[in-house]
């Protein structure tokens, strides 16, 4: 324990180097303070809610609840919330790949999740995270397209994924993904004949299949602050302060999908290990409370 | 179709299932119902936490609809202003997907203007010069009834924010069943509404006894019918307002038990 001597120097010292960083570095000042607070606070492994370096916040899910919609999810990761609502739809398959179906992920950030977005069409981190989506669904082929054809160059299903958030405190890739993988495990599709004398699609609604999962992505997102410290599930003060992001999707044979680092500040090789084996831990989680969720579904 | 850079890009054109249907498949008729039946209603205030005041309001039989207000926020000078927005979720009509963009935007808009005008008589916007108040009503199942619902619930969200308003607004959604003579239906359920010759959604505030907005259309019958019919609203409104007073009394409650945990 420092001495109230000591502490006193210490902070005028911690105050000195914000202003000499400030001034070479050209950040706004207040910044620096936020960012040199949690530093400090990220060192005696505190965060502002309490959390440990590596501790998720309460994750739940709701599957099921939108019934207008072939498959919903709602999931809450601490406060943040997104609904996830899949419709699906018959179209012509795609003119160079004539034995696939669509998967089509639109993520919207409406001005009533967060002040910091604006209403209209969709801003970048909106259209980051759809693209995002996107490449979770293609690298770790939760789903083959192929699947998804129903007469070979003439039908194949498109399912639109829209995700909605409703709450942003942070970490929406998680939550986006979470809620992809939840709302695909609950999505039944109605049986589809062609009738051979007409041509036409003949859909009966009593009989539904439910689609064939192959993997269960699961994406786990790391705050970096300043190249040493890692934590994981940022919330969106976090998120601000943090000097970059990191997220890692993982499958359940412990395959990596995806690693996906915009930007920010470097990352040692022995740290992205770290980060890799806290997403394989993730993932168990993970996949218990979907298990759980589609189990007790099922039992009703 | 004009290509959308901003999105993942998809089929140009998809067609719902729904249109391919085997015949026969056709729901079982609901049972006649009353007139005058009122579905459950489930409303919580005090969901969000990024937003000031928000609120979700479940009609029984499947219309949920959620409302956020942000704000006051500074404005240009003049006086206060309330801006609504009101959203649906690609995912809420049982149909086919409209598609997200300047189209669906139209239609939004004229619902955006009547929850306005419907919410400005109750919130005193005079306490609020120079700033603005803005209010996104969010669809995410319609069931039938989605303008009232979004109308009681933006209330109940400006009221959770701490607004300071007159009186909460409470709305109630009516509609007319085919044919000649056909009844005055309060709360119509979404099969119902597509059937309709008539429809009408009155707005409400009860304590003042006050018609705060009223927006119909269709082929009601003889003027009488439409007073009967507005009438009718009105009773199903002040039959709704004391379950809003209760969930808003409900949530501050919860607000104050988490401020000051209770002493064991």
């Amino acid at each position: 324990m420092l001495l109230w001597f000591e502490r006193k120097c210490l902070a005028s010292l911690q105050l000195l180097t914000i202003l000499y960083c400030s001034l070479r570095r050209k950040k706004s000042l207040w910044s620096l303070i936020l960012v040199g607070f949690a530093l400090e606070s990220l060192k005696e492994n505190c965060r502002p809610d309490g959390r440990e370096l590596g501790e998720f916040r309460t994750t739940t899910v709701n599957i099921g609840s939108i019934t207008t919609a072939d498959g919903s999810a709602l999931v809450k990761l601490g406060n943040t919330t997104v609904i996830c609502g899949i419709k699906a739809e018959f179209a012509q398959p795609p003119a160079e790949s004539t034995n696939k179906g669509y998967i089509v992920p639109n993520v919207d950030l409406p001005p009533l999740c967060s002040s910091r977005f604006r209403p209209g069409p969709p801003g970048e981190e909106a259209q980051a995270a759809s693209q995002f989506i996107a490449d979770v669904i293609e690298n770790s082929e939760i789903i083959m397209k192929e699947d998804l054809c129903i007469a070979h160059g003439k039908l194949a299903w498109v399912l639109y994924c829209d995700f909605i958030c409703l709450d942003y405190d942070g970490n929406i890739l998680d939550a986006c993904t979470f809620a992809l993988l939840a709302a695909l495990k609950n999505v039944q599709l109605p049986k589809v004949t062609i009738n051979e004398e007409t041509g036409l699609a003949e859909v009966d609604l009593k009989q539904t299949n439910p689609l064939n999962i192959r993997k269960h992505p699961v994406a786990t997102s790391f705050a970096v602050f300043d190249d040493t410290i890692l934590i994981v599930d940022p919330t969106a003060e976090e998120e601000d302060l943090a000097t970059g992001t990191v997220t890692i999707v993982m499958d359940e044979e412990g395959r990596l999908c995806s690693v996906h680092k915009p930007g920010g500040s470097g990352l040692t090789a022995a740290k992205l290990q770290d980060c890799i084996t806290r997403a394989i831990t993730r993932h168990k989680e993970v996949k218990k409370l979907i298990d759980k969720v589609i189990k007790s579904i099922k039992i009703k | 179709m004009a290509l959308d850079h901003r999105r993942v890009p998809g089929p140009e054109e998809s067609q719902a299932p729904l249109l391919y249907a085997v015949p026969g498949q056709a729901a079982p008729e609901a049972p006649g119902r009353e007139a005058a039946a009122l579905r459950p209603l489930l409303a919580r205030a005090g969901l969000l936490s990024q937003a000031e005041g928000s609120a979700s309001l479940e009609l029984g039989g499947g219309t949920k609809v959620l409302c956020a207000v942000r704000g006051p926020r500074e404005a240009a000078e003049g006086r206060g202003r309330l801006l609504c927005e009101f959203r649906r979720a690609p995912f809420s009509g049982r149909g086919a997907r409209p598609r997200p963009g300047p189209a669906a935007a139209a239609r939004e808009r004229e619902l955006g203007l009547a929850l306005q005008e419907a919410l400005a008589p109750a919130v005193r916007l005079a306490r609020y010069p120079r700033a603005r108040l803005e209010l996104t009503a969010l669809v995410l199942q319609d069931g039938g009834s989605a303008l009232a619902a979004a109308l009681s619930a933006a209330a109940l969200a400006l009221a959770d924010a701490g607004v300071e308003m007159f009186d909460l607004v409470v709305g109630c959604g009516l509609c007319r069943a085919p044919g000649p003579g056909g009844a005055w239906l309060l709360q119509p359920s979404e099969a119902e509404e597509r059937a309709a010759a008539a429809r009408l959604t009155v707005a409400l505030m009860p304590g003042l006894n006050q018609v705060a907005g009223l927006l119909g259309s269709g082929q009601g019958g003889p003027p009488e019918s439409w007073a009967q019919a507005v009438r009718l609203g009105l009773e199903g409104c002040q039959r709704l307002y004391p379950l809003l007073r209760r969930s808003l009394l409900r949530s501050a409650e919860r607000r104050a038990a988490e401020a000051d945990p209770p002493q064991s």
